[in-house]
């Protein structure tokens, strides 16, 4: 018996929940997989893959991905309300809060420290996943380029992914052996 | 020169409705560009939020940047806060409607083409351009993060002990599993203290 929609609303608001604090993929699975049994291991890997490789961030995707297999686009809709509903609306809140206090000194001085900490998380997503292209020359190259177009040339993000993305798949397309 | 260029720089008033269907499409457009789970969008979103349309300065931006790394959920939200700042002079109810209404523009290509993926994965699963795709993505990927981090760090510090305490938690994020709340609290504690300056 697949889920309904009501059910993959409240499944993915369950994942939600338990992952204030962090680590909703871990928390997506366990819910998914292990409480309520709706995939294998293996279909939610699956999912995995294709939720990081299209467009989007992961962890909505993944809540789209599992939507989309029980119920199409409907299940997809009542699932990404699900994961999105108290995230937001706590960032809503926070926000309304942070417009209207972010002038006062302390705040001032709090955020002058904040930011510094977010910085260094901002840049340690390069560093990330830099691992895994060491071997790979051309790779490297790749991502040079594209470090060098948007800093130095000011290159916006979209005309450099129409005119590098082409060029990347024509060398990458897989040869017959 | 740079008064000059700052007073120049007027808000983009979203009453005017070429203005609100021309943010709109700015947000639809990047959608699928949201590469690598999304945080590659953030430098065209200071671009979006302080060049083209004047609503934050880059200040605000990375105030704004903390405050989505630091709330629960996926830190790609942080659409919901700018175009929050875009209304909020209008006061509390136009700035929630169009922080919803920026998240909604967002992600609604995005969810789309992922619906359309989940229900016919099976028939690209093998297929050569799926391969070539996801390896050609990678490494663009890759340079354009360092690019993000390195924007992101250069409009939030300012003083060598901004820098050290950034490089640091660079550092501990790649190699602890410690909280980034724990950094952030702590670097909150910095700033109060007056160690770390704008």
């Amino acid at each position: 018996m697949p889920p309904t929609h009501w059910q993959l609303f409240w499944g993915m608001q369950q994942v939600a929940l338990s992952s204030f604090g962090g680590g909703l993929s871990a928390w997506s699975e366990r819910i998914v997989v292990e409480d309520k049994a709706w995939m294998s291991k293996q279909e939610f890997i699956t999912g995995l893959t294709v939720a990081r490789l299209f467009p989007g961030p992961n962890q909505i995707n993944m809540a789209i991905y599992i939507g989309s297999h029980f119920r199409g686009l409907g299940g997809a809709l009542a699932a990404l309300a699900g994961i999105l509903l108290l995230p937001f609306s706590v960032l809503m809140g926070l926000g309304l809060a942070y417009y209207y206090l972010h002038t006062s000194m302390a705040m001032d001085r709090l955020l002058a420290g904040v930011i510094t900490a977010s910085a260094g998380m901002a840049l340690s997503m390069g560093f990330k996943i830099a691992a895994a292209y060491f071997h790979d020359r051309v790779a490297l190259l790749l991502a040079a380029i594209s470090f060098v177009a948007m800093t130095v040339f000011h290159v916006r993000l979209v005309p450099l992914v129409l005119v590098a993305g082409p060029l990347a798949m024509v060398w990458y397309w897989p040869r017959k052996p | 020169m740079t008064l000059l260029l700052a007073a120049a720089c007027q808000p983009a008033h979203l009453g005017d409705w070429r203005n609100l269907i021309a943010v709109i499409w700015d947000f639809l457009s990047l959608s699928l560009f949201s590469l690598g789970g999304g945080n590659t969008l953030l430098a065209e979103y200071h671009y979006m939020a302080v060049d083209k349309y004047c609503w934050l300065s880059s200040q605000q931006f990375a105030e704004i940047y903390a405050i989505a790394e630091g709330a629960p959920g996926p830190s790609s939200m942080i659409v919901g806060l700018l175009g929050m700042g875009a209304a909020f002079e209008e006061g509390p109810f136009w700035a929630l409607l169009s922080g919803v209404m920026a998240e909604v523009a967002i992600l609604l290509p995005s969810t789309l083409l992922m619906v359309i993926a989940a229900l016919s994965w099976n028939r690209f699963k093998t297929s050569p351009f799926r391969l070539a795709f996801e390896r050609a993505m990678g490494p663009i990927t890759l340079g354009v993060l360092f690019a993000v981090g390195l924007k992101i760090l250069r409009i939030s510090d300012h003083d060598t002990p901004a820098y050290a305490v950034s490089a640091v938690v660079c550092f501990l994020m790649l190699r602890t599993k410690i909280s980034p709340l724990w950094f952030m609290a702590v670097a909150a504690g910095l700033g109060v203290l007056g160690l770390v300056n704008r």
